[in-house]
Formats: C-alpha cells, sequence, structure tokens
C-alpha cells in the first residue's frame, strides 16, 4: 500500500486524539528541551568564560581568592580583593619580565556600570599577537585628559549617555551606586567617545583615567586593584609567578588556569544534571511509550478492519510505528526549539547582567537527546506495533 | 461454469480444551451473478464460512477454489487477493471514524488499487446510486444507521469484486432500511456478474434468496 495513504491516515488518526497527541508531544519536547537547554547553558557557560578571559594573560592582583579576582578584574562582578600600592605597580611596570602592564581601579560605578580607572596603555592589549587591537573607539575618541570618558558599548546603550554629556560616579556596590547611594562624588566626567564591542563583561565599562580615580578617593591615591600583566615569554611569567609567590602583597594568576578550574567544578554539577536529565528523559520515553500503545489499543477494530479490506499486517505495524515516530518527531523538533529558546533567554538575562557573550553556535551535540529519544522511542513504538494483536473482522 | 467450488470443507479451532469444530460443509458449487443465502443456527459456521472464502483463516481439512484458485494455498497473498477479489459487508458498519464518507470509500478504493481518478468517479456513481451524494463529507457518525449500512455497501463493490460476502448485513436495521441494502447488494452482484453470499439467521431476509445454503452445527450440510 501507498506510503503516502499509510501517512494520510496516520495524521488522521494524531488528529482524532488531541489530548494523547499533545500529551505525548509535551513529555517528549520538556524532557529534551530540558536536556537542550542544560547542555546549551553548560556550553554557553564555557564559551561566555573562555571568551571573557581571552584578552588577559596574566592577572595580578591583592593576596586572596583568585576566583574573586578572576571574578571582579574579568567578569567586573563581585567586591575587589584589595589594593596594590603605587610602589608595587611601578615595581612591576620595569620589571623586564613584562613586555605590558595595564593598572586596574575598581570600585566605582554610574548606575550600576563599573566605571574603570586605567592608563592609556589599555589599548595596546591584544588578545593574541595575531588578533587586532582589543579596545579601539568607535565613535569620538579615547580620553586624553582626567574626567573624560569613554564609554564601552554596552555602557553607552545602557546608560543612555552621549558624547558630550556630563555624569557623576558613585563609589560602593553596582547595586548601592544604582539605588543612588550615599557615597557619590563631586566631580563631573564628560564622555568623549564610545568604544567598539569587545563581546565581553568589558563592554558594560566606562573606561577613565587612573588619576581621576585617584583625585576621587584621595586616600587611596596610587593604588590600583588590579595589573593586566602580558608578559614577555611564557619563562618569564612562571619566574614572575615564582617571585610573587614570596611577595607580601601581590598574587598572580593564570586567567585561563583559573577558568579550568571552574569549569572541573562546572563539571561534576553538570554530571549530577546529566543523571537527573537522563532519568527524565527515561521517564518521558517510558510514559511516551505507554500512551502510544494505550492509543494503538483502541485503535484495534481500525486496524481490524483496515486488514479486513486488505491492509497487509506490514503495513498496519508500519502504521502504527508511523504514529509513534511523527509524534515522537513532532516532540523532539519542539523541545530542540523550546531547549533553545530557554537557554537563549537565560543567555539574555546573564548577557543584561554581565555583557558575557554566552552565544553557542549550532551543533549536532545538542541535538544528541532529543535524537536519542526518537531513536529508542522508534524502536520502542515499532516493537509495542509488532506485538499489536490485529483481531479479525471477518 | 462454476466461480465457487468448495469440497469436503472442514474448520477447526484449536481451543486449549482441545479442537471445536466449527463448519462442516461438505459440497457447494456456485456460478458468477448467483445470490446465495447462508442460514443456520448460532454456531453453525456462517461467519467462519465466509472467513474461510475471504480467505482470513484457513480451512483445517478440504478445499476452496474460486475461479481455479485454492483459497488455502494462498498464503502470504491472501491479503492482497481479499483486498482484489472480495468485497465485504461487515455486520457492524465498520466505517472508519476518522474519515469522511468520501475518505473511507477513496481509501477503500486505493486499497483495492483502483487508480485515485477512476476512484473518484466511481465513488460518485455509486453514492448516487445508493441515495448518500450529498453526505460524503459526513463523518460516520453523522449518518444514519441506514445510510451508514448503504455506505459499507458502496465501500463492499467499488472495486466491482468478483465474490461478495455480507454477514448479518441488516442485522441492526429496521425492515424497510433491511430491504433497500438487500434490493441493492442483490441489483449491484447481478450487474456486475459478482457472486454473493448472504449470512442470515433472518427468515425474511432468507426469503428473498432463491438459493440457499444451510448449515447445521458440525454436521454436514443440505441443500
Amino acid at each position: 500500500m501507498k506510503r503516502s495513504v499509510l501517512l494520510r491516515i496516520a495524521v488522521r488518526h494524531l488528529a482524532s486524539l488531541p489530548f494523547q497527541t499533545f500529551s505525548v508531544i509535551a513529555v517528549v519536547a520538556f524532557s529534551s528541551g530540558l536536556a537542550v537547554a542544560l547542555f546549551l547553558l553548560a556550553q554557553g557557560l564555557r564559551l561566555g568564560v573562555i571568551r571573557a578571559v581571552e584578552p588577559f594573560e596574566l592577572i595580578v592582583g591583592a593576596r586572596g581568592s583568585p576566583y574573586q579576582l578572576v571574578l571582579n578584574t574579568v567578569f567586573l562582578q563581585d567586591a575587589p580583593v584589595g589594593n596594590l600600592s603605587r610602589d608595587f605597580l611601578e615595581r612591576l611596570s620595569q620589571d623586564s619580565r613584562i613586555r605590558l602592564a595595564v593598572p586596574l581601579a575598581l570600585g566605582d560605578f554610574y548606575r550600576g556600570l563599573p566605571v574603570i580607572g586605567t592608563a592609556g596603555n589599555i589599548l595596546e592589549i591584544r588578545p593574541s599577537p595575531a588578533s587586532p587591537l582589543w579596545l579601539r573607539p568607535a565613535r569620538g575618541r579615547w580620553w586624553e585628559k582626567d574626567f573624560e570618558a569613554v564609554l564601552g558599548a554596552g555602557a553607552a546603550g545602557e546608560s543612555g549617555l552621549e558624547i558630550g554629556d556630563i555624569f557623576r560616579t558613585a563609589h560602593g556596590t553596582s547595586l548601592g551606586a544604582a539605588w543612588g547611594g550615599a557615597q557619590g562624588h563631586e566631580r563631573d566626567f564628560r564622555v568623549v567617545g564610545v568604544a567598539e564591542p569587545v563581546h565581553g563583561p568589558y563592554d558594560r565599562a566606562i573606561f577613565v583615567s587612573l588619576e581621576s580615580i585617584w583625585e576621587e578617593h584621595a586616600g587611596h591615591a596610587g593604588e590600583v586593584t588590579a595589573i593586566l600583566a602580558y608578559p614577555a615569554s611564557y619563562t618569564a611569567a612562571y619566574s614572575l609567578d615564582v617571585s610573587l609567590r614570596r611577595d607580601a602583597q601581590g598574587q598572580l594568576i593564570f586567567p585561563a588556569q583559573t577558568a579550568i578550574r571552574l569549569f572541573a567544578l562546572l563539571g561534576r554539577g553538570e554530571e549530577f544534571l546529566s543523571v537527573i536529565v537522563f532519568a527524565v528523559a527515561a521517564c518521558a520515553l517510558l510514559t511516551t511509550l505507554l500512551i502510544l500503545y494505550w492509543s494503538a489499543a483502541t485503535r484495534g477494530k481500525e486496524r481490524a478492519l483496515l486488514h479486513a479490506l486488505g491492509v497487509p499486517r506490514g503495513d498496519l505495524v508500519f502504521l502504527s510505528w508511523l504514529e509513534g515516530a511523527l509524534t515522537l518527531l513532532a516532540g523532539a523538533l519542539a523541545g530542540g526549539l523550546l531547549g533553545r529558546a530557554g537557554a537563549f533567554a537565560a543567555f539574555a538575562a546573564l548577557g543584561e547582567a554581565t555583557a558575557m557573550d554566552s552565544h553557542v553556535p549550532l551543533t549536532p551535540q545538542e541535538g544528541a537527546v532529543p535524537f536519542i529519544l526518537l531513536s529508542i522511542g522508534s524502536l520502542g513504538v515499532f516493537l509495542a506495533a509488532m506485538a499489536e494483536k490485529t483481531y479479525d473482522l471477518t | 461454469m462454476n466461480l465457487l467450488q468448495v469440497r469436503d470443507l472442514r474448520k477447526e479451532y484449536r481451543q486449549p480444551g482441545g479442537a471445536v469444530p466449527a463448519l462442516c460443509l461438505d459440497f457447494l458449487d456456485a456460478r458468477a451473478g448467483e445470490a446465495l443465502a447462508v442460514t443456520g443456527p448460532s454456531g453453525s459456521g456462517k461467519t467462519t464460512l465466509l472467513r474461510l472464502l475471504a480467505a482470513s483463516i484457513r480451512p483445517t481439512r478440504g478445499k476452496i477454489l474460486f475461479a481455479g484458485q485454492d483459497l488455502g494455498a494462498l498464503g502470504e497473498k491472501a491479503t492482497a487477493w481479499r483486498a482484489r477479489s472480495v468485497g465485504y459487508v461487515f455486520q457492524e458498519m465498520n466505517l472508519l471514524r476518522d474519515f469522511t464518507l468520501r475518505e473511507n470509500l477513496l481509501l477503500a478504493a486505493a486499497i483495492s488499487g483502483i487508480p485515485p481518478s477512476t476512484a473518484r468517479e466511481r465513488v460518485l456513481e455509486l453514492t448516487r446510486r445508493l441515495g448518500l451524494e450529498n453526505r460524503l463529507q459526513h463523518r460516520p457518525s453523522a449518518l444514519s444507521l441506514g445510510e451508514q449500512q448503504r455506505a459499507a455497501v458502496a465501500r463492499a463493490v467499488l472495486h466491482n469484486p468478483p465474490l461478495l460476502l455480507a454477514d448479518e448485513p441488516t442485522a441492526s436495521l429496521d425492515a424497510e432500511n433491511a430491504g433497500i441494502v438487500l434490493h441493492l447488494l442483490r441489483e449491484i452482484c447481478a450487474g456486475a456478474g459478482s457472486l454473493l453470499l448472504v449470512a442470515t439467521h433472518d427468515e425474511s431476509v432468507k426469503k428473498l434468496f432463491p438459493r440457499q445454503v444451510e448449515l447445521r452445527r458440525a454436521e454436514g450440510i443440505t441443500q
């Protein structure tokens, strides 16, 4: 019998049992969507961290938690670990093992956007020797004197500031500052330019000169929060690490290594979540098979009629399988889309808070769970179809 | 020339407690265009005989030759042969509930291998003849019992089968509709030269057929 005729019968059968059909599609879509979303979130977080860390070779900061140092230097989150003295900064800047040392002074905010005091040499950073410069003005110019500010690409949109606008910063947590905390500074900054997007947390930053920050924090003049260091060589990097281990004030971290340790921590959580996801998928599969088997059982008389009219038993098995496979396919596709949509929403929320670029390109792996559900489900449906008894009407 | 020849036919159903004799028919010959009533008390094997003639089951013993073909030897080809050669009207109408009358008929035509354009013409012609032309877009639940059974007749004769079997086709109909359905069955079979066998235990139906095959419970047959 023509497959197109069987397909029409299958579609009509599915449409005639909308509740069962919808239940199966929903169960499969939910479980595979959950798996896709978790996979994409884990991948997105990894990629986001890798992209955010990429421009930084070494970070030198005050002694304390290395994770906290990465959080506030790379992701511009959490409170700074502490400050490094002017002497320390000068020593490091003159160290022959360092080819570029970019100081950062963190802790001030404008409406929740981090204000970064830095030196002009931040414009010399390249994520890798062959890459273009990391930071470049897209509009206007870079600051040339104190109390001039350059907005990160995201900060420009979020703050609503334009070139020529005047604003004041505040000291404290981003939340406190956003809420108009009492520690507001009294000097005006003038926006002179907007940077090109860097697709990372620094898009939310407002760049000003170190001296502007020092002038606003009289007691901390000359201090910096961290130094982005670019070593002359790998050997120089490890030699510097050894030296700083003996230093009472500072610590050196390799952000990429810290990220890898972070991934290892994430990995343990992922393993646990994977077990849950597979358990949910297995339950979904079982429920699906039960619903499909029950639906097929209610069609015993129709199968018998089709057989009496001359439809071979093989075609009846194919028909039952087709109904199940179509439902599973719809569920798996919907699950893939749901998972993508869920992950997209999560990334959008994360990006709004951190400007992290967690975009994950389409990968075959994200279809793994929907595909497994579809394959095992189809096999199960096929076996169930084989087991169905065809009653004889004649 | 006989279209149907039955010789020494026995059917037993194997059950856990032993074989149950279901049918005993020593001899039956019938020609194309003939109409026969198959009668007998409940359990005499009326439905079993029709199932054997439709090649849905195989005889335990004996032979059924239809147009020279041994139905017991069809094996895997039985379903295809049935689709091509047999029209079956069931006791209950058994139309597919999710399909309109037109779709039910076209689906049956597709199963029988009738080309779609021919099938569409045939559906129109038959439904006009059976007074169902205005019900083509309705689902079975919207049809009366009489209309449903006429639809079942249309489906059974759609592909002009040489053998038409009807199992108590009027059991659930009132006298008027029963008369219409039987008249149509006989008229269509006579026109197409099909052999018609109608299983019934209804005396009034029996009388409408010039020739009757009377089955007795597991004991041979008298004609």
